[in-house]
């Protein structure tokens, strides 16, 4: 193929150009300063749009998505640990798990349609609470499908064999369970926060336009016509994910199956 | 407590409960609520005015056959890119600075490559830049449109350099559960040639192994709101964009229509699904 043909290290230097091209593209475009059309590279350079940014709505933006993500990632994990165990356990695993798959099939945004009708009789439309319980579908069935996989007949039996001893419910899922599942459960974390994290149709229809999370901030930069803002928030937004590649490259790979 | 044994001998399994009200109830109600108020009118009278309103004013069908093009160009372009990726890299995939490269893309959500993608591929953008200065074009107007373009060309391209990376580590990954290397070893030790080893067990094993996770992109490109909203036109609009823009519309009769068009994207996902699944489950 056309790939082998190219000498390796420049094959390898265009793969990591590529991917690294969007990152570069933002970072120009957020200290930009007139860039106007023709000029191909910048003719002007600030840096204090970062500063503008971060001391404005940026920051309460950010603080709130942190908040909002944390607690769908923290409910998921802690529900999808417990689910997923008696998933396993289950005579019908294979319907429960059809129904964890269920929002997955369907877009956010038109589930979303069905939803706020709901959730605007209840009142949760437009309010953190609302979005984190319709984030929650999706984040708490990610955390049983991942868990689902991991509780093996041989994990459970562990548990099992701790209850034969005389211990506790708590003690089998302590002494068990808890030293094998710590791993998986902070890899479930991480993938439901960026879950949550990404989300952008689902909390702009449930929360009414009146939860402004990041990625819903990012949006209303581009509305505004505002490349600059809308750089300086897409890169922190794309911060966190960094991060926990360069702590975990699995981290990152939510939907592909590494659940467990 | 004369009812604490009646409990007890049910043995409900609690944990499955808050699943149920969490995840299987809402997901029910919003789909059931979706199916009623599409076969109501705005008083809340049975009527089929917005099915028939839907199935023949064309811009629903026409949003569903974007949506459908779209989604099957951006599994077979991203697939195309993909395989000879992941077969070239093999290794590398995992380690060193293209591996840490590779899944670099995966921190960008669709909201930042919809912005990313307007940005460079707008006639005013960054490659419209690049093209006068290196003189391939006069000016602006001579750059070719693929934002908001008939084709949805700059859709399909943000699609596609989202899902190329993911596929390419995916790839790889169902390389080393297939046992390729061994296959093809396999293959070479009965005398087949490099080029054989390569499309009739490679090639053919990796797609086949893909197919859900193919089906999966289909169905979530299907489905996209963020890239379409930016990079599409007026008109037709992918079935998201068009489901939620009917929804928010000031006229409260164009809302049963909404109703129509989540119930249509459920149908058309439910019917690939199935598909796929009975075809897999059949091989």
């Amino acid at each position: 193929m056309t790939a082998r043909r190219l000498p390796a290290g420049l094959f390898a230097a265009l793969v990591v150009a590529a991917c690294a091209a969007p990152f570069a593209v933002l970072a120009l475009l957020s200290v930009a300063d007139g860039w106007t059309f023709s000029a191909p590279w910048l003719t002007a350079w600030r840096l204090g749009r970062w500063r503008e940014a971060l001391a404005g709505d940026l920051a309460s933006s950010t603080a709130l998505s942190v908040a909002l993500s944390l607690a769908v990632a923290l409910a998921s994990t802690a529900g999808g640990l417990a689910t997923g165990r008696a998933v396993a356990r289950c005579r019908h695993r294979r319907a429960w798990l059809w129904m964890a798959y269920l929002p997955f099939a369907s877009s956010p945004v038109v589930l979303s349609v069905g939803l706020v009708v709901w959730w605007i009789r209840a009142g949760w439309a437009g309010t953190l609470g609302g979005v984190a319980l319709a984030q929650l579908v999706f984040g708490y069935a990610y955390g049983v499908v991942f868990f689902a996989s991991f509780w093996t007949p041989r994990l459970l039996a562990y548990g099992d064999l701790v209850r034969t001893l005389g211990g506790s419910a708590v003690q089998a899922l302590r002494l068990g369970a808890w030293p094998v599942a710590r791993s998986a459960a902070a890899l479930c974390l991480a993938q439901t926060f960026l879950l949550s994290w990404f989300q952008y149709g689902l909390t702009l229809v449930v929360g009414q336009g009146r939860v402004s999370t990041l990625p819903v901030r990012v949006f209303a930069y581009v509305g505004e016509a505002d490349a600059g803002l809308a750089a300086v928030a897409s890169l922190v937004l794309v911060g966190p994910p960094l991060a926990m590649l360069w702590l975990n490259r699995r981290l990152l790979r939510v939907g592909m199956g590494d659940g467990g | 407590m004369k009812w604490l044994p009646v409990v007890r001998a049910v043995r409900v399994p609690w944990a499955l409960v808050p699943f149920v009200a969490l995840v299987g109830a809402p997901v029910a109600l919003a789909l059931a609520t979706a199916a009623v108020l599409s076969v109501r009118d705005v008083a809340g009278r049975p009527s089929l005015a917005a099915w028939r309103a839907v199935l023949t004013e064309g811009e629903a069908l026409g949003s569903l056959a974007l949506s459908a093009f779209v989604a099957t160009a951006v599994v077979a372009l991203a697939l195309g890119l993909a395989l000879p990726l992941a077969l070239a890299l093999r290794d590398r995939v995992r380690r060193g600075i293209v591996g840490a490269a590779l899944h670099a893309p995966l921190a960008v959500p669709a909201v930042v490559a919809a912005f990313v993608a307007f940005q460079l591929l707008t006639p005013s953008g960054i490659v419209g830049r690049w093209l006068v200065a290196a003189g391939v074009v006069g000016g602006m107007e001579g750059v070719p449109v693929v934002v908001n373009d008939r084709w949805a060309v700059g859709i399909v391209l943000a699609h596609v350099a989202l899902a190329v990376p993911f596929l390419v580590l995916l790839l790889a990954e169902l390389a080393d559960s297939e046992r390729l290397a061994d296959l093809a070893r396999l293959a070479r030790t009965l005398g087949a040639g490099q080029r054989a080893v390569r499309w009739r067990v490679e090639v053919p094993v990796l797609l086949r192994a893909a197919v859900p996770q193919a089906a999966l992109l289909w169905v979530a490109v299907l489905g996209s709101y963020e890239i379409p909203l930016l990079l599409g036109r007026q008109s037709p609009q992918m079935l998201s964009v068009l489901t939620l823009r009917t929804f928010e519309r000031f006229d409260l009769a164009d809302k049963p229509k909404a109703f129509v068009l989540a119930v249509l994207y459920a149908l058309a996902v439910g019917a690939v699904l199935a598909v796929v699944l009975r075809r897999r489950e059949a091989s």
